[in-house]
């Protein structure tokens, strides 16, 4: 049986090995399909109908409404001067916290790289504000921490010598990016920190035998090392930071006016306050070919994370 | 070699060795003071939770009271357990469909991939960068014409959408580190492709499916503006009941922080356990 | 235990113009140790694994105990392999590591444990055999490997560089062991390696690949006396022989300001070629180191490499390029610089085309690179 059918595989390379190479194709693909269609249909349809959507004006509030518009609401939105706020507020959000969290858990990182008495003990304290639901740590840091009266971030300014602040009104957008820069710092550590714990010895220990200082060597090659391990931080922080919506949603709803509404919360805002679907829609696919344009130009230059990897395997 | 350390100027052996402890000693105390700042928030919800309201609110803050459970008592009289079993459903059903989704996926792209597996894996991470609020409006829409809205089921295909690629990409990490070479020695130790996936790859891959676990478990537990939007009153989970508590009871301090206490504590103790695979499972991806 | 054979044998890598394996036609009797030896590149580790069916064959056929095999699955051969990097299950136990393929097999319980205690103790690894591999030393678990592969009791053995993770000393002793373990199974054994000292030690038959294709399949003394080419000649032996490109007048060739005069059935097989040119081949050890005047080709010492029982002196013949090499008996103290005179035997000098490379005179005759695919 199987010297014969390795016969014909042999001597009849045409036809029949091609059948059996596309159907074996198929049986290896078997496994990637049922992720492949749920993703397709969960995550791409409903992009496709918010772009339909986008060309309507439709307000659930009122009955039978909707009807064809053109690219009426993109003139609206493009008119709008909340949405450049918001855009504004969501790439200062977005930035800011994402640079800062990485800087900071750099420093956590190569804080937690050396061994120290109590090392392990340091580092699940440093991962919790990760661990905490962002609605929580919202709930917590504006209140018990920001509080103009009763809050601790005012005791301890207060032991300099500074007066109270309230700060969620007075500096709401600052306010937003504390929460997030706390709960986000932890997991750049842990990213960066595999990165420092992943770095071969022996290279380093060359480094110290050719002179190298503990700058240059961290310089020169650990820096370099790093690279894309703080790429992918500061990729996946981003994707997750970009959407923020619920600390927002906690703190300042959006507010005071519009000084922290970002396009997420402002999408929100104009679906589910303002039952407006078409302008929400058209908002929506602003959004979504404004982040396109971004990812692209990020990994195309910046970003190497996924491309070297990708050759690696 | 000793002789030689021995006749060094100045005995510079322990005068170094007394440096170097001083800077480990110094180095530590910084670690551990960043290690306080950052914990505080928690251990202070932490503490709060356990203070009579009137202990919440002073100026200085109270560090010690008479602890008292009538926080907690307040909480779970105001029938937060719907929510607590929504969001362990929810979560529990989401998390283990993404396994199994995703590890086949992963497979396909790793250890056997198909053809264009780097347009499949792109794809993934793609939807990944989408903001999902401009999906939400059709997804409501829908779910509201289909009389799913205010379900767990709705939330858990959301949940498991949202964390697919996440776990789809790092399983693949996981899969790309088991050696090939024991794959074909278990070929040709006469292992077909079942006992080849039970026997050598997933011993191997374990520790890798907890991690993404854990990780796609926090995301899920976390969630906060499907349920939001898409849950009302039967199905809704703990972070929108910390909002309800928050609107319906306003804001008491202590009560506040033991809702929090209570709906952060099941993912902060799961993540403490498991954080030597959430560093591998995070790190994943940046390393070949 | 079987006869295994190669014939005609090709592969070609996905996307590569190359051949990997080009032609190989090559019989294993049934016992015999047949070592694939060649340098990086040069296709034995791919022939190994058409064998064991990890790879596929373009063209040709791979017989195992007269049966086809090609197209047959992996586990359907009823061979075991020894991997380089060992390959052990890193979550079972050295007993489950050995044991696994029988239990693949179906075999019971009971007959497991026995045959795997058995394996464990031929190899002294008896007292391992709940422990996981990474709690094993490098040679532990190389020996965990062996005893995965004869705890089957299968037809043939194939082996890729199981040594080349070894440190020197245990590489020598493991040798030893597998050489041993191998005449008394007696079961048909491939092995790959890049080390000729292996090859020449190990084998029944060698055979030395190059790019693909097979320069010369013969026990491993025929390789030493007559190889058919200028690539099996350098590759095999050590120090390496000394090989070197002459213009060819008369019979004979000018090495420094000696003449000399080639062997007859050399000259003639040169002459029969029409060449101007000729490659002369001279072993290390058929080369004497002479101090001052008197005979031989003036050289200067470059370096001489002692390692106890003998030394390696190179030389550089004087108004030409090239440096030799001999070897000498014992400890050899001669400094660089010194002025020396170097004798070679001419009679058991080697000549091979300068074009092609093969073999000039008697070599050709003996052991040929194109054995012929068995007419079965």
């Amino acid at each position: 049986m199987a010297t014969a059918t390795a016969d014909q595989a042999v001597h009849l390379p045409g036809a029949r090995g091609q059948d059996r190479r596309s159907r074996e194709g198929w049986i290896r693909r078997l496994p990637l399909m049922p992720a492949l269609v749920f993703t397709i249909v969960v995550t791409q349809i409903p992009f496709l109908l918010t772009l339909y959507y986008s060309l309507q004006s439709w307000n659930i509030a009122k009955p039978g409404s909707p009807h064809w518009v053109g690219l009426h609401n993109y003139v609206d939105v493009f008119s709008d001067p909340v949405f450049y706020g918001a855009l504004l507020h969501t790439i200062e959000i977005t930035f800011g916290s994402v640079l800062i969290a990485t800087l900071l858990g750099l420093g956590l990182a190569i804080l937690l790289d050396r061994k120290f008495l109590g090392r392990g003990l340091v580092r699940t304290l440093l991962i919790s504000p990760f661990l905490i639901m962002p609605t929580a740590a919202a709930l917590l840091w504006k209140t018990t921490m920001l509080d103009p009266v009763y809050g601790i971030v005012n005791w301890v300014i207060g032991w300099f010598g500074a007066a109270p602040v309230d700060f969620v009104s007075k500096h709401p957008l600052g306010s937003v990016i504390a929460t997030v820069v706390w709960q986000w710092t932890p997991f750049e550590m842990l990213i960066l920190l595999a990165g420092l714990q992943g770095q071969p010895r022996d290279v380093l220990e060359a480094a110290r035998v050719d002179g190298a200082s503990a700058w240059a060597s961290f310089r020169e090659i650990t820096l370099p090392h790093l690279r894309s391990y703080l790429e992918l931080g500061v990729l996946l922080g981003s994707i997750y930071v970009v959407n923020t919506f619920d600390t927002i949603y906690m703190i300042t709803q959006g507010g005071p006016g519009t000084a922290t509404t970002n396009l997420p919360f402002y999408i929100y805002q104009r679906a589910f306050e303002g039952f407006d679907i078409g302008q929400a829609a058209a908002l929506g696919v602003v959004t979504v070919v404004g982040t396109i344009i971004v990812a692209t130009i990020a990994l195309r230059t910046v970003f190497r994370v996924f491309i070297e990897n990708e050759s690696r395997a | 070699m000793a002789t030689v350390a021995a006749t060094a100027p100045g005995s510079g052996r322990p005068r170094r060795r007394l440096r170097e402890r001083l800077g480990g000693i110094a180095w530590g105390t910084v670690a551990w003071f960043a290690a306080i700042i950052f914990f505080f928030p928690v251990f202070w919800m932490v503490l709060t939770s356990f203070k009579p309201e009137s202990a919440a609110y002073t100026n200085p803050p109270k560090f010690f009271f008479n602890p008292t459970l009538d926080q907690y008592k307040a909480v779970f009289s105001t029938g937060m357990g719907p929510f607590l079993a929504n969001s362990a459903i929810a979560t529990v059903i989401s998390v283990l469909l993404v396994l199994l989704l995703a590890t086949p996926a992963a497979y396909a792209l790793s250890m056997r991939p198909v053809g264009r597996w780097r347009d499949a894996l792109f794809f993934f991470i793609s939807t990944k960068m989408l903001p999902v609020v401009a999906a939400i409006v059709p997804i409501y829409l829908a779910v509201r014409d289909i009389g799913l809205l205010d379900s767990i089921p709705t939330l858990i295909v959301l949940y498991t959408a949202m964390n697919l690629p996440i776990a789809v990409w790092m399983m693949r990490s996981f899969f790309l580190e088991v050696p090939g070479e024991i794959l074909e020695a278990a070929r040709i130790d006469g292992a077909d492709l079942r006992h080849e996936l039970t026997e050598v790859v997933m011993p191997v891959v374990a520790p890798g499916l907890a991690a993404t676990a854990l990780i796609c478990a926090i995301f899920a537990w976390n969630e906060f503006f499907f349920a939001l939007n898409l849950t009302s009153i039967r199905s809704a989970t703990m972070p929108v009941f910390l909002v309800s508590f928050v609107t319906s009871e306003g804001l008491f301090w202590a009560k506040l922080a033991a809702a929090a206490t209570l709906a952060s504590v099941p993912v902060l103790i799961a993540g403490w356990i498991a954080q030597r695979q959430l560093v591998r499972g995070l790190s994943m991806g940046a390393i070949k | 235990m079987a006869e295994v054979s190669y014939q005609d044998v090709s592969c070609r890598y996905a996307g590569s113009d190359k051949l990997a394996v080009d032609h190989l036609s090559l019989d294993v009797p049934d016992g015999g140790f047949m070592v694939l030896v060649g340098p990086s590149g040069s296709g034995k580790t791919t022939a190994l694994r058409l064998l064991a069916g990890l790879e596929q064959i373009s063209d040709g056929r791979i017989e195992i105990e007269g049966r086809d095999v090609s197209g047959v699955d992996s586990r359907d051969r009823d061979i075991a392999m020894v991997f380089q990097n060992y390959a052990l299950y890193p979550n079972k136990t050295v007993a489950e590591n050995i044991g696994f393929s029988l239990k693949m097999h179906g075999v019971s319980r009971q007959e497991r444990d026995d045959r795997v205690l058995e394996a464990a103790k031929m190899l002294d690894i008896d007292e391992f055999l709940d422990r996981k591999p990474r709690q094993l030393s490098g040679g532990q678990r190389q020996r965990v490997a062996m005893g995965r592969a004869i705890v089957r009791r299968p037809k043939a053995f194939l082996m890729d560089e199981p040594l080349s993770n070894l440190d020197a000393k245990l590489r020598v002793q493991t040798r030893v062991q597998i050489a041993e373990l191998q005449r008394r199974l007696e079961t048909t054994t491939v092995y790959v390696t890049h080390d000729q000292g292996e090859a020449m030690t190990l084998g029944d038959r060698v055979a030395v690949l190059k790019d693909g294709t097979l320069q010369q399949y013969a026990p491993p003394r025929e390789l030493y006396d007559n190889p058919v080419n200028a690539f099996v000649a350098g590759f095999i032996g050590l120090p390496q022989m000394n090989l070197i490109r002459l213009p060819l007048s008369d019979g004979s060739v000018r090495l420094g300001d000696q003449t000399i005069k080639l062997p007859r059935q050399l000259v003639q097989a040169a002459g029969e070629n029409g060449s101007r040119e000729i490659i002369v081949g001279i072993r290390p050890e058929h080369v004497t180191v002479d101090d001052g005047a008197g005979e031989g080709i003036p050289a200067e010492v470059v370096l001489v490499e002692s390692l106890g029982a003998d030394s390696y002196v190179h030389a550089s013949i004087e108004g030409s390029e090239s440096t030799f090499v001999a070897r000498t008996e014992g400890y050899d103290s001669r400094q660089p610089g010194t002025n020396v005179r170097l004798r070679i035997d001419a009679e058991r000098m080697f000549g091979f085309d300068a074009e092609s490379e093969e073999r000039l005179g008697d070599g050709s005759s003996a052991g040929g690179a194109s054995q012929t695919p068995a007419s079965s």
